[in-house]
């Protein structure tokens, strides 16, 4: 017994002297990681979950219970003993909420909103309020996604040249003046913390961005002129001023002549329509409403210029000069406290469109993101206050990449702000939309569509987006109706409110292929920033076309695959129906109507001419300040007031340089 | 299915190609745009987003037989009547027009569309029944026949009056060797002639359009006309012409381009280019740009008829040695060192100006006076290309005793890149990378202690029991 005893004795005190030397090694933080290991696991199994938010605390039930009374977790935290499989999970894993963020930059989802974005537009301003009115009719939040007319997405004015005149208010809306954005986003509280506006616009961004954020600074002037009971003096001042230019006052007017406003829109945003607060009120009241206006405006403009060039060519401006104009964008950001609205969407979806498969989508859509940082960064700006207002937007198709896109760019991300550029939290929380894949939706058998969205708008759902559009399965084909609108809605709300498994937040966490899929991508992605590394980073490589090229061959791919029949797709090259499933002609597809253009083009052209000199001076003011390296956003914000669209945009190629299309 | 075999033209068949107004969507032009090429057409390639007086002018400028667009954002129907309307205003009857738009244009609207004058709409019907060769034959086909002269006896009036389809349809007289309709051209006084050359890709074509801009915000009351050459390809016949897509300028009312394939093999210009700068000079054009591809040893053709020649390049020609091998460093007027914000750059203006020297045996002037300029025409307002066109003018004007006045002012500034991402930066991606995998290696060794820790932890319990 001695002996055995002294054995014992002398292996533990061997063992103790390795473990402390072993322990020694350990990183403090990896030890706290053990440490509160299990008091973790516990907070997510009490019946709340309490966190803070900008100070703010937050108790969330951790459980939802099924019919048949089982109590489903929320967070799902995985059963491991060994202390590597523990330190591993939560360095590469971790919770929802927690760094590197791979399962979710929130702790719990929202449970006020549904990530649901409808995007919308045809017509004029007037008829997509309506419709955006009717969509979000009773709905405890109101998301707005805005859709423009190509006339606006190449920065033009509408006019009866039929080459333009045939594009006028089809598939999106025409804005083309800040009285059409005001008319747009009636009724609508742009200065709520429910509200949120996107807009989808790149080469003209900026302009429409400086429509949008005087829209807001309208209505919140509107909001003082009512509560101090001014409504009838400014009218009257109104009035007067279009009594002098001998100009009717504009109003907002449907196609077909009613000036009746759809149900849920109050009138907010139209009260001073046709000049702006500056004009009706004190200039220190005016000051006032413009900075409350601009620190509470929610929502995202795409302004990626990067995959225009390299994937969906509405750039309008040289690539160098747009840029330019997006670094000013969130300098004026900055300088505003604009906290709530996202400068640039970093955009994979067109990326995507043009042919791209996921893992080239996602390697380019995040070295576009590190060049709009590395950008910013050499303007002096610092990296907590852009990164924030920075969000990304990816496609989700039917690939099996598809379930980890969004799990691997937050990792990725993740690590390259907290580590390489000392980054915030907030900074090192990449958040994003998903667009369902349009071209996964097939003209032939189009009810078939809704099927493939529903699975991708899963993956989404399952891998923590934190917004979606689901597709309407009619747009392979046509404009989408209010009945194909209404599908594909449902199939969210489906998803979240009746699927149960959706319940829990962490579905796919802790399974093998999960895991596995996620080191093949994120590893495949690294290996594409090496190849655009060695063609001089993403403006060198853009320079000889490789992102374009590499997105040609990827759809040819694509294309011989789905054309041999090796890649199958129901209904398109197999399962053929009797009939041999024919591609579906639309009855008729919805266009702008012949009064909703004219109504356009005499209104821009009131708008290009009513406020004379004012509006000729601040063109030059805003070619000036391009030429002197001033901010030319700021300098946008006041020429909205008074300046067309097409104005802006052709003073700015005088200064800036027209894009140079590319063979 | 089988693909039919490629129709064969009979004639010299130029189609433009361009996607529509507002229209970003050019992959279907693209694919359509190189199987027309290779059924021996010379095509005219504007891209995305073309307004249709661009494209009808260009069409015109170009004697183009037909106009092949695609479609995709609506508004197709106004595009492309008003499409066949400007043509007819203009007398071009004769071209035709084609189009593409997928399943955005309805049966309905093709039906209207061919009634308005639209030679054929595609359908997607018609592709799988077709293929695309089969598409592009039934369009070659229907182009294949010889522009028309709109009227041999006022020809001559009407290129003088600078009637740009009148100058199309002359220089395709001399294209087809019917001198004699052109008779009128042959003892003109030559305008004056601007002869660019250079390397593929080294910008030939966006620097030519930085110089067109400059000209015509210099000179109000000047037009200039533009002749560009391509090579065509020996096995097809077919051409890409491909520099009007670069060129902004070029629509502007002053401005006459026309685009030329070599026709044969191995030469730089095409033999009737002398006859396009006779008709041009004719029509009083002030100033002819004649651009030609760099194909090495003929390059040189080009200085026996340019009045000025300039010779573009980048810096990344290797080593200096190199330099002794370019013909054009020994007869151009100027030579431009175009993309000079790649590496290097300066070290290459000093082994070109060397060069420029040393060929002309101009050891007395410093090498700085050696009229080599770094430019970087991809850049708005380059000071670079702004001293360039100066140049340019007052050696067109020396030469050619010009009664000019330029008020365009230079700052001699050298051409200097602003930069979006610093040169010292550019492998970002790539350290992140680094960054990551370096986590990555962290979290490795991490969970490794702490399992190994795990393990001795137990072994101690165990034997503690």
């Amino acid at each position: 017994m001695t002996t055995e005893q002294t054995q014992t004795d002398v292996a533990l005190a061997a063992l103790e002297q390795r473990a402390a030397e072993i322990e020694a090694k350990l990183h403090h933080e990896v030890r706290t990681l053990l440490d509160t290991w299990e008091a973790k696991k516990a907070s997510y199994e009490g019946e709340h979950y309490t966190y803070t938010v900008r100070g703010k605390e937050i108790k969330v039930k951790n459980h939802t219970e099924s019919l048949a009374h089982t109590r489903v977790p929320k967070i799902a935290l995985p059963k491991f003993q060994d202390w590597g499989e523990i330190v591993r999970w939560c360095m590469q894993e971790n919770v929802p909420g927690e760094f590197p963020y791979t399962a979710g930059v929130y702790p719990f989802k929202r449970t006020s909103e549904d990530p649901t974005r409808m995007f919308a537009g045809e017509g004029g301003p007037e008829r997509t309020n309506k419709r955006f009115h009717y969509l979000s009719l009773g709905m405890p939040a109101v998301r707005l996604s805005t859709a423009f007319d190509s006339v606006t997405l190449y920065g033009e004015d509408p006019d009866h040249r039929p080459d333009i005149y045939g594009k006028i208010g089809n598939s999106g809306v025409s804005i083309a003046s800040l009285d059409d954005a005001k008319k747009l986003y009636s009724g609508f509280d742009l200065c709520s913390p429910t509200t949120s506006v996107s807009m989808t616009i790149n080469g003209p961004a900026p302009m429409l961005l400086a429509f949008f954020m005087n829209a807001a600074i309208d209505q919140e002037c509107e909001r003082v002129i009512k509560e101090r009971g001014l409504e009838a003096d400014v009218s009257a001042k109104i009035d007067a001023m279009y009594a002098e230019r001998g100009m009717p006052r504009p109003v907002y007017r449907h196609g077909d002549g009613s000036t009746e406003l759809p149900e849920g829109n109050t009138g907010l945003g139209l009260i001073i329509l046709g000049v702006t607060g500056n004009q009706v009120l004190d200039a220190e009241t005016y000051a006032e409403c413009k900075q409350r206006a601009l620190q509470n405006v929610r929502g995202t403009v795409q302004a990626d210029i990067l995959k225009e060039d390299q994937a969906q060519n509405t750039c309008i401006f040289s690539t160098e000069f747009a840029l330019r104009m997006m670094g000013d964008v969130q300098k004026y950001f900055i300088d505003e406290k604009v906290r709530n609205f996202y400068s640039v969407s970093i955009s994979g979806y067109h990326i995507a469109e043009a042919g791209a498969n996921p893992i080239t989508q996602l390697a380019f859509t995040l070295a576009n993101g590190f060049t709009f940082v590395e950008y910013y960064l050499s303007r002096g700006m610092h990296i907590d206050d852009f990164a924030p207002n920075l969000s990304f937007f990816f496609s989700n198709g039917v690939d099996p990449e598809y379930s980890v896109i969004g799990r691997v760019a937050r990792k990725i991300w993740a690590k390259a702000m907290k580590h390489k550029y000392g980054g915030n939290e907030r900074s090192q929380m990449l958040k994003y939309h998903i667009q369902t894949s349009g071209r996964s939706l097939h003209a032939q058998e189009i009810d078939f569509n809704d099927i493939r969205t529903s699975l991708q708008a899963l993956y989404a759902i399952y891998d923590n987006c934190n917004s979606l559009h689901t597709n309407a399965y009619d747009e392979a084909i046509t404009t989408p109706t209010e009945e194909s609108v209404r599908r594909a809605v449902a199939i969210q709300l489906i998803i979240n409110r009746e699927l149960g498994l959706a319940k829990n937040e962490n579905p796919i966490q802790g399974s093998f292929i999960i895991e596995e899929l996620t080191d093949l991508v994120e590893e495949a992605v690294y290996t594409e920033f090496r190849r655009i590394t060695e063609r001089g980073g993403v403006l060198g490589a853009m320079e000889n076309m490789y992102q374009r090229n590499k997105i040609q061959e990827e759809s040819l791919y694509y294309e011989t695959l789905k054309h041999t029949g090796e890649y199958p797709i129901v209904g398109v090259n197999t399962f053929l129906s009797s009939k041999g499933s024919p591609t579906v002609i639309p009855a008729e597809v919805i266009r702008s109507t012949t009064d909703e253009r004219e109504q356009q083009i005499s209104n821009v052209r009131a708008v290009q001419t009513r406020n004379g000199k004012t509006t000729t001076d601040a063109l030059d003011m805003l070619r000036k300040t391009a030429v002197m390296n001033g901010n030319i956003f700021e300098a946008l914000m006041e020429a909205a007031k008074v300046c067309s669209l097409g104005q802006m945009t052709n003073a700015l190629y005088e200064v800036g340089g027209q894009y140079r299309r590319n063979m | 299915m089988q693909s039919p075999a490629p129709y064969t033209p009979s004639t010299k068949v130029r189609v433009v190609t361009a996607a529509s107004l507002f229209d970003g969507h050019d992959a279907a032009i693209n694919v359509m745009r190189r199987i027309i090429q290779a059924t021996g057409c010379e095509v005219i390639h504007l891209g995305h987003n073309r307004s249709v007086r661009e494209v009808v002018e260009c069409a015109i400028q170009e004697d183009a037989q037909a106009i092949a667009m695609t479609s995709y954002q609506g508004g197709h129907v106004e595009y492309l009547t008003y499409m066949r309307q400007l043509l007819d205003e203009r007398g071009a009857h004769h071209i035709r027009i084609f189009a593409g738009g997928g399943g955005t244009i309805l049966p309905s609207e093709i039906e209207q569309l061919h009634t308005n004058g639209i030679t054929r709409v595609y359908s997607p019907d018609d592709g799988r029944a077709m293929g695309l060769q089969g598409m592009i034959n039934d369009l070659v086909q229907k182009s294949d026949y010889v522009t028309p002269v709109t009227d041999a006896s006022s020809l001559h009036d009407r290129v003088r009056a600078k009637d740009p389809m009148a100058i199309a349809q002359a220089i395709s007289c001399a294209e087809r060797g019917e001198h004699d309709v052109i008779d009128f051209a042959k003892h003109v006084k030559r305008a004056p002639v601007l002869g660019i050359t250079g390397t593929g890709g080294a910008g030939k074509s966006s620097l030519t359009d930085e110089l067109v801009r400059r000209f015509l915000l210099d000179h109000t009351d000047k037009t200039i006309a533009v002749i560009s050459v391509d090579p065509s390809k020996r096995k097809t016949g077919g051409a890409l012409l491909g520099d009007r897509i670069r060129m902004n300028a070029v629509s502007d009312p002053r401005v006459y381009m026309r685009s030329f394939a070599t026709r044969e093999a191995n030469v730089a210009l095409n033999p009737h280019v002398r006859d396009a700068i006779n008709i041009l000079s004719y029509a009083e054009y002030d100033v002819i740009i004649v651009e030609t591809a760099g194909i090495g040893q003929s390059d040189s053709q080009i200085t026996e008829l340019a009045d000025v020649a300039m010779y573009v390049m980048t810096p990344e020609f290797g080593a200096a040695t190199q330099l002794e091998k370019i013909d054009m460093i020994d007869y151009a007027d100027v030579i431009a060192l175009n993309k000079f914000d790649k590496r290097g750059a300066l070290d290459a203006l000093r082994d070109v100006r060397k060069q420029y020297q040393r060929s002309r045996q101009l050891f007395s002037q410093s090498i700085d006076e050696m009229p080599v300029y770094g430019t970087i025409a991809s850049q708005f307002n380059d000071p670079g290309a702004n001293t360039l066109y100066r140049v340019i003018n007052d050696l067109l004007v020396k030469k050619c005793l010009l009664a000019w006045t330029s008020s365009y002012t230079v700052s001699n500034e050298m051409s200097e890149k602003i930069y979006i991402i610093p040169p010292d930066r550019i492998r970002y991606l790539a350290e992140i990378v680094e960054n990551n995998k370096r986590y990555d290696a962290f979290v490795d060794e991490q969970a490794d202690i702490a399992r190994t820790l795990w393990k001795l932890r137990g072994a101690i319990e165990h034997l503690q029991q």
